[in-house]
Parts: structure tokens; C-alpha cells; sequence
């Protein structure tokens, strides 16, 4: 499948929604344009454009060879949506650490020991250097911190 | 003001001890994620943006801006020893930096293109300097056509000179406009693609944006489909470049600096653009192009020089325009906006410490570099063997507590992630992202200046653009960047048939 051709037939799949939202905003008219107006415009012209990409596609980028390792890239997007759901909740020293030993061990393939020794240390200080030195308010969560963190 | 007298104003406000230290920090940082191929100085801007909310204005735009030059004296070292390039504007370093690597020649290759880019940085500080002042007054008297003329003369300009190609890039564009246009419209008040969110009706962020495509986009490709990292060459006692080496690279570093000056000033006009240009143009007036791929050291001193010209130049359109031509710089433009201070013409009036201070730390800044890095290249390549298992989870926990730390919002981690895929995807399938984000700064004051010139012009009539000398030339100048490759397609057609008529009659 060429790139072109695709992110064209996005486009202008994309393109027709918003160029009926935008009616519904309100067009207006060149002379007081409504809120619809700029939106129209983009529309119309990523129609244009997604059109010359089908017409006039340029060849794939070559892609270096090597596996791909789709089972970890899996993991790494769970782990986030984890953090996501949990930064709030547990408080970021605890999503941290378990996101960051995830990371470490099943993305990285790192020992359990190395592991659980970087993941901890760095949640550790990083809380100390952004929260306590930068005052950059971060949840804490579930844990109780040292008075004045 | 005269510029002797506000220059020394500036260096009274960028000697200051922490402004000094901002100054270093910056260099250090910037050269650090500059060896360090997959993180960027974007990336990097965007991560530290929820810290500079609390330092004063001027000290955080010192730092953001050592950051980013930094980065590009730091990205030369990796392409020279290990043949990587550190960021995208050292990709060219590569061919002859690492050949004479290989060669033993490693030391003059680092040598010079730290030179070059002292040079080309500093020459560049000084034509910001003279030139600024002058683009800014002219400026002040430009309306709402004449904004809206120039500002869809830099969207050409990043669509068509960013992009793969130059409809990729303008589509990218667009739907960095689209991306712009969510959120309450400013105007009449109408919530646009909201879908009833709450949270969409500020609009997307910069921040999230930047971070999930430039940071998380490149770190999730990595995971999945890691390269093999070369060996790293020794590390060379002397970076000092012999006689004939200074003798060869003289001419491409003066020429370095001024078409990377000249590239900087240009809306999409990235370092990268710079220094590819800079080795065609060497190779091209070299009198051995056979040496250029084999270790040329001109192939080294011109584009290594026509980066750092190149991102000083980026600094004209931004502070005196509040134009960002590239996203590094957008994300300045959000640091300022942040503040309260709003780039553009009346910069120099309002804030004139914000402009002379970050000059004349760029100047100390530059002296900097050069000092830090001479020295201490050895300590820079020690960070190279950090495994990259250990630093890519690092970088995502830094990801994830910038997008969460800039507002307290869960939303905008979750916006960061979906982005960071977004990225992944174009990294993947060969798009380039520059255009979308830029075009995203760049349309909200689009729009606001094309309403406010429509209802001016009382027709709605769009040719009214060109009854106005100023808007009306930038305008035509959009029109020939757009449709310049089909001139030059029907005069080479009209070529060819007027030569082949003429041989058949």
C-alpha cells in the first residue's frame, strides 16, 4: 500500500465530516465570516490535497530491515494507559515505580533485581527533585509522604 | 535604544549569576540530548516547559535556547564516532565526519565542526542582532491583510520545504490546522469538534502535541523495532585541526554562515534543511568532489557550521514577528505565551530585556560550547554507553510527568499518548511531522487575521489582499512557492519541444 495513497483517502474521508460540522457552526458569508468559515476552508482544501496524494503519489519510504517486536510495543502501550489510570489514584510515586518496573522488565528484558533497584530509586528521586525542589505538584496518592514533601 | 548600548543592557542582564548559570545549564543539557540519538531538543523543550512556568521569563528563554544550540554542537559528536546522528541536522555529518573517523581523523573532524559551529552561530547572533530591530519596525505597520498575507507565506513555505513531498507536507499542514481549530472559536464562542469534552474546549495543547509526537512517538518506535548501535570509535586526545585542514574549511564555513543564516529566517527553514544544502553546495564548488564521501573535511566544517547558523537566523522571525519556523521554536513561543509576554513586533518595545538577554546569551552561550566542548567531548561519549534499556524507560517516566505536571491533568497524559502513537506511526511510515505542528501554532492566528481582513475589506472579496503593496507581494510570493515545481515542469516540456522541433526542422 503506498503511504500517499492512503493518508489522500484519509484525508478525504476526514474531510467530509468536517466540512458538515462546519455548516453547522455557522459559515457565514466572505464578508462576516461565521465560526464554520476557517474550518470549511481546511476541509475543502485537505480534500484538495488528499486528492493530488492520490493522483500524484510519491514511493515509500525504504524502511531499514529488522524484526519488529510487536509483543513489547504492546506491553509499553498498556503500561501507559496503566499510569494514565493510575497516577491520580495511587499517586505518582506508586504509578511510577510500577510503570517503570514494567517497563524495565518486560519492554527491556532487565533482570528482576536491576529492575526493581532502578525503577524504585528513580521514582524516589524524582519525586524529591520535582515535588520537593522544583514545587511541581505531583499527586500523592495512597502513600503518606514525609511532612513538608 | 542603539544596538551597542542595548547589546550591553543585555550582557548586564545575561551575566547575571543565574542567568550565567541558565546560560551553562542549557549548553550542558543541549549538548547531553544532543549526543543522545532519539531525544531531541524538541522533546526535550517540551519536557522542561512545566518547570520554566516557575523561573523567571528571561532566565527559562536563555536556557530553552542554549538548549537548542547546544543540541547541535552535541549531534555532531555521535555522527562523527559512531555514525549516528544525534538530531536530524547532523544526519549529513555522518558521511565524511565518521569516514575520517576511520580514517584517525576523528580529533580535526570534532575540532572543526566545533569551530564551524562557533563561527556560524556567532556570525548568525550578530545578523539577528543588526537585522531584528529593523524587521520589527517594519512590522509594527503591518494590519490584520498584511499578517495574514505573511503568516499563509510561512505556511507554504513549512508544507512545501518540510514535508517528503510538497503535498505530503502541505496535508500534514492542514491537519495541523484542523488539530489548531478544536476548541471554542474566539469569535462568536461556538465550541468546534468538542464532542461535548469538556477538556477539548481550551483546545489541544502544544505541549501534549509536541511531547507525543516528537518525545513518545520516537521512543515508541525504538521499542518496537530497535537499531544496532555501531561501535564507538576511540575517543581522540587532540581535536585541534592542522593548518591545511583550517586552510580547506575557511571558505565552506563563510559560506556555511550565510546560507545558514539565510535558511534560519525562512518559515520551515529547519537546521536540517541548512546543513543538507550546505554539503551539496560544498560538494558542488569543491574542486575535489571525489574526496566528499570519503572522509572531505569541507564536508564537515560548511554543513556542521550551517546548522548553528541556522537556528540563531531561526530566532529573527520568532522574536520579531512571534513567527516559530520550526517546532523547537514553537515551543519558545509557548514559554513566552506562558509568561504572559506575547512575541511579535511590539517584543522589542514591551520586553526589550527578553530580546538583548537572550542575545547576548547566545554570544556567552557560543564561547561556552566551544570551551565545554573541546574539553570535555570524552565525558560526552562516556554517555553513549548508557544502555538505551535503562535510559528509553527514563525518558518515557520523563514524558509522562511533563504531561501530567503542565495543568494537573489526567487528559493531557492520555492526549500525549494518543499523539505519541500518531508519531509513531509517521516515524514509521516515513511522513514528517514538522509541518502538522507548526501549521498547529500558526492557525488560530491565521484564522483570527483572514476574519479580521474579510470583514475590513467590506466585499469579502479576496483580491483585496493584493490591493495592498505589502500583502499583495507576500501573497504572490506564496502563489510562486506553491505552483513553482509545475513552472518548472512546463518550461522544461516547452524546453524540450523547442529543442526537439528545432533539430527536426
Amino acid at each position: 500500500m503506498n503511504v500517499d495513497r492512503f493518508l489522500g483517502a484519509g484525508a478525504i474521508l476526514l474531510a467530509i465530516p468536517v466540512a458538515l460540522a462546519s455548516w453547522g457552526f455557522g459559515v457565514g458569508s466572505p464578508k462576516s465570516p461565521g465560526a464554520g468559515f476557517w474550518p470549511l476552508l481546511i476541509a475543502l482544501v485537505m480534500a484538495g490535497l488528499g486528492l493530488t496524494l492520490i493522483l500524484r503519489p510519491t514511493p515509500n519510504a525504504g524502511r531499514e530491515a529488522g524484526e519488529s517486536r510487536w509483543g513489547r510495543f504492546g506491553i509499553s502501550l498498556v503500561t501507559l494507559l496503566f499510569y494514565v489510570a493510575a497516577i491520580e489514584p495511587l499517586g505518582y510515586l506508586l504509578a511510577t515505580a510500577v510503570m517503570l518496573l514494567a517497563q524495565l522488565r518486560w519492554v527491556e528484558s532487565r533482570s528482576w533485581r536491576s529492575s526493581i533497584a532502578i525503577a524504585l530509586v528513580t521514582a524516589v528521586v524524582s519525586l524529591i527533585l520535582f515535588r520537593v525542589l522544583l514545587k511541581v505538584s505531583l499527586p500523592a496518592g495512597v502513600i503518606s509522604l514525609p511532612r513538608g514533601w | 535604544m542603539d544596538t551597542i548600548g542595548a547589546l550591553f543592557h543585555g550582557f548586564a542582564i545575561a551575566l547575571t549569576p543565574g542567568n550565567l548559570l541558565a546560560v551553562f545549564l542549557g549548553a550542558f543539557i543541549g549538548t547531553v540530548i544532543g549526543v543522545l540519538p532519539g531525544l531531541g531538543p524538541t522533546a526535550t523543550l517540551a519536557l522542561l516547559l512545566p518547570i520554566t512556568i516557575g523561573m523567571d521569563m528571561v532566565t527559562a528563554l536563555i536556557m530553552m535556547a542554549g538548549i537548542y544550540y547546544g543540541a547541535m554542537y552535541g549531534g555532531s559528536t555521535t555522527s562523527i564516532l559512531v555514525n549516528i546522528p544525534g538530531e536530524a541536522a547532523s544526519v549529513v555529518t555522518c558521511i565524511d565526519g565518521y569516514q575520517m573517523a576511520r580514517q584517525g581523523r576523528a580529533g580535526p573532524a570534532l575540532g572543526m565542526s566545533a569551530f564551524g559551529s562557533f563561527i556560524g552561530g556567532t556570525l548568525s547572533v550578530v545578523a539577528v542582532m543588526l537585522i531584528s530591530p529593523f524587521l520589527a519596525e517594519t512590522a509594527l505597520k503591518f494590519g490584520a491583510p498584511e499578517m495574514f498575507a505573511l503568516l499563509f507565506f510561512a505556511f507554504i513555505c513549512i508544507g512545501g520545504l518540510t514535508g517528503r513531498s510538497r503535498a505530503q507536507g502541505l496535508l500534514m499542514a492542514t491537519v495541523g490546522l484542523l488539530l489548531g481549530a478544536i476548541g471554542t472559536d474566539d469569535i462568536q464562542g461556538v465550541d468546534r469538534f468538542t464532542f461535548g469534552w469538556l477538556y477539548l474546549q481550551d483546545g489541544i495543547g502544544l505541549v501534549p502535541l509536541a511531547m507525543g509526537i516528537f518525545g513518545l512517538g520516537e521512543i515508541l518506535y525504538n521499542i518496537e523495532k530497535r537499531e544496532a548501535q555501531g561501535a564507538i570509535l576511540e575517543t581522540p586526545k587532540s581535536l585541534l585541526p592542522t593548518a591545511e585542514d583550517w586552510k580547506r574549511s575557511a571558505m565552506p564555513i563563510a559560506r556555511g554562515s550565510l546560507l545558514g543564516f539565510g535558511i534560519g529566517i525562512i518559515p520551515g527553514g529547519m537546521p536540517a534543511v541548512a546543513s543538507l544544502m550546505s554539503y551539496a553546495v560544498e560538494k558542488r564548488v569543491s574542486r575535489r568532489p571525489e574526496e566528499f564521501g570519503h572522509g572531505a573535511i569541507e564536508g564537515v566544517a560548511g554543513p556542521e557550521t550551517a546548522n548553528n547558523a541556522a537556528t540563531a537566523g531561526g530566532f529573527v522571525p520568532l522574536l520579531t514577528l512571534g513567527i516559530p519556523t520550526n517546532s523547537v521554536l514553537a515551543l519558545m513561543l509557548a514559554a513566552m505565551m506562558l509568561h504572559g509576554v506575547t512575541p511579535g513586533p511590539l517584543l522589542l518595545l514591551k520586553w526589550p530585556d527578553v530580546f538583548w538577554g537572550v542575545i547576548a546569551s547566545m554570544y556567552i552561550g557560543n564561547v561556552m560550547l566551544l570551551v565545554l566542548n573541546v574539553p570535555m567531548i570524552g565525558l560526552f561519549v562516556q554517555i553513549l554507553k548508557v544502555p538505551y534499556g535503562i535510559l528509553s524507560p527514563l525518558i518515557i517516566m520523563f514524558i509522562m510527568l511533563g504531561a501530567y505536571a503542565l495543568r494537573n491533568s489526567v487528559s493531557d497524559v492520555l492526549t500525549t499518548i494518543v499523539f505519541g502513537l500518531a508519531g509513531y506511526l509517521m516515524k514509521r511510515f516515513g511522513v514528517e511531522p514538522a509541518p502538522l505542528i507548526l501549521a498547529f501554532v500558526l492557525g488560530p492566528m491565521l484564522e483570527n487575521n483572514l476574519s479580521k481582513s474579510l470583514i475590513m475589506s467590506h466585499t469579502g472579496n479576496p483580491l483585496f489582499f493584493f490591493s495592498r503593496p505589502i500583502s499583495g507581494v507576500l501573497l504572490s510570493l506564496a502563489i510562486l512557492v506553491l505552483i513553482y515545481p509545475l513552472v518548472r515542469w512546463t518550461w522544461r516540456r516547452w524546453v524540450r519541444a523547442a529543442s526537439a522541433s528545432g533539430i527536426s526542422g
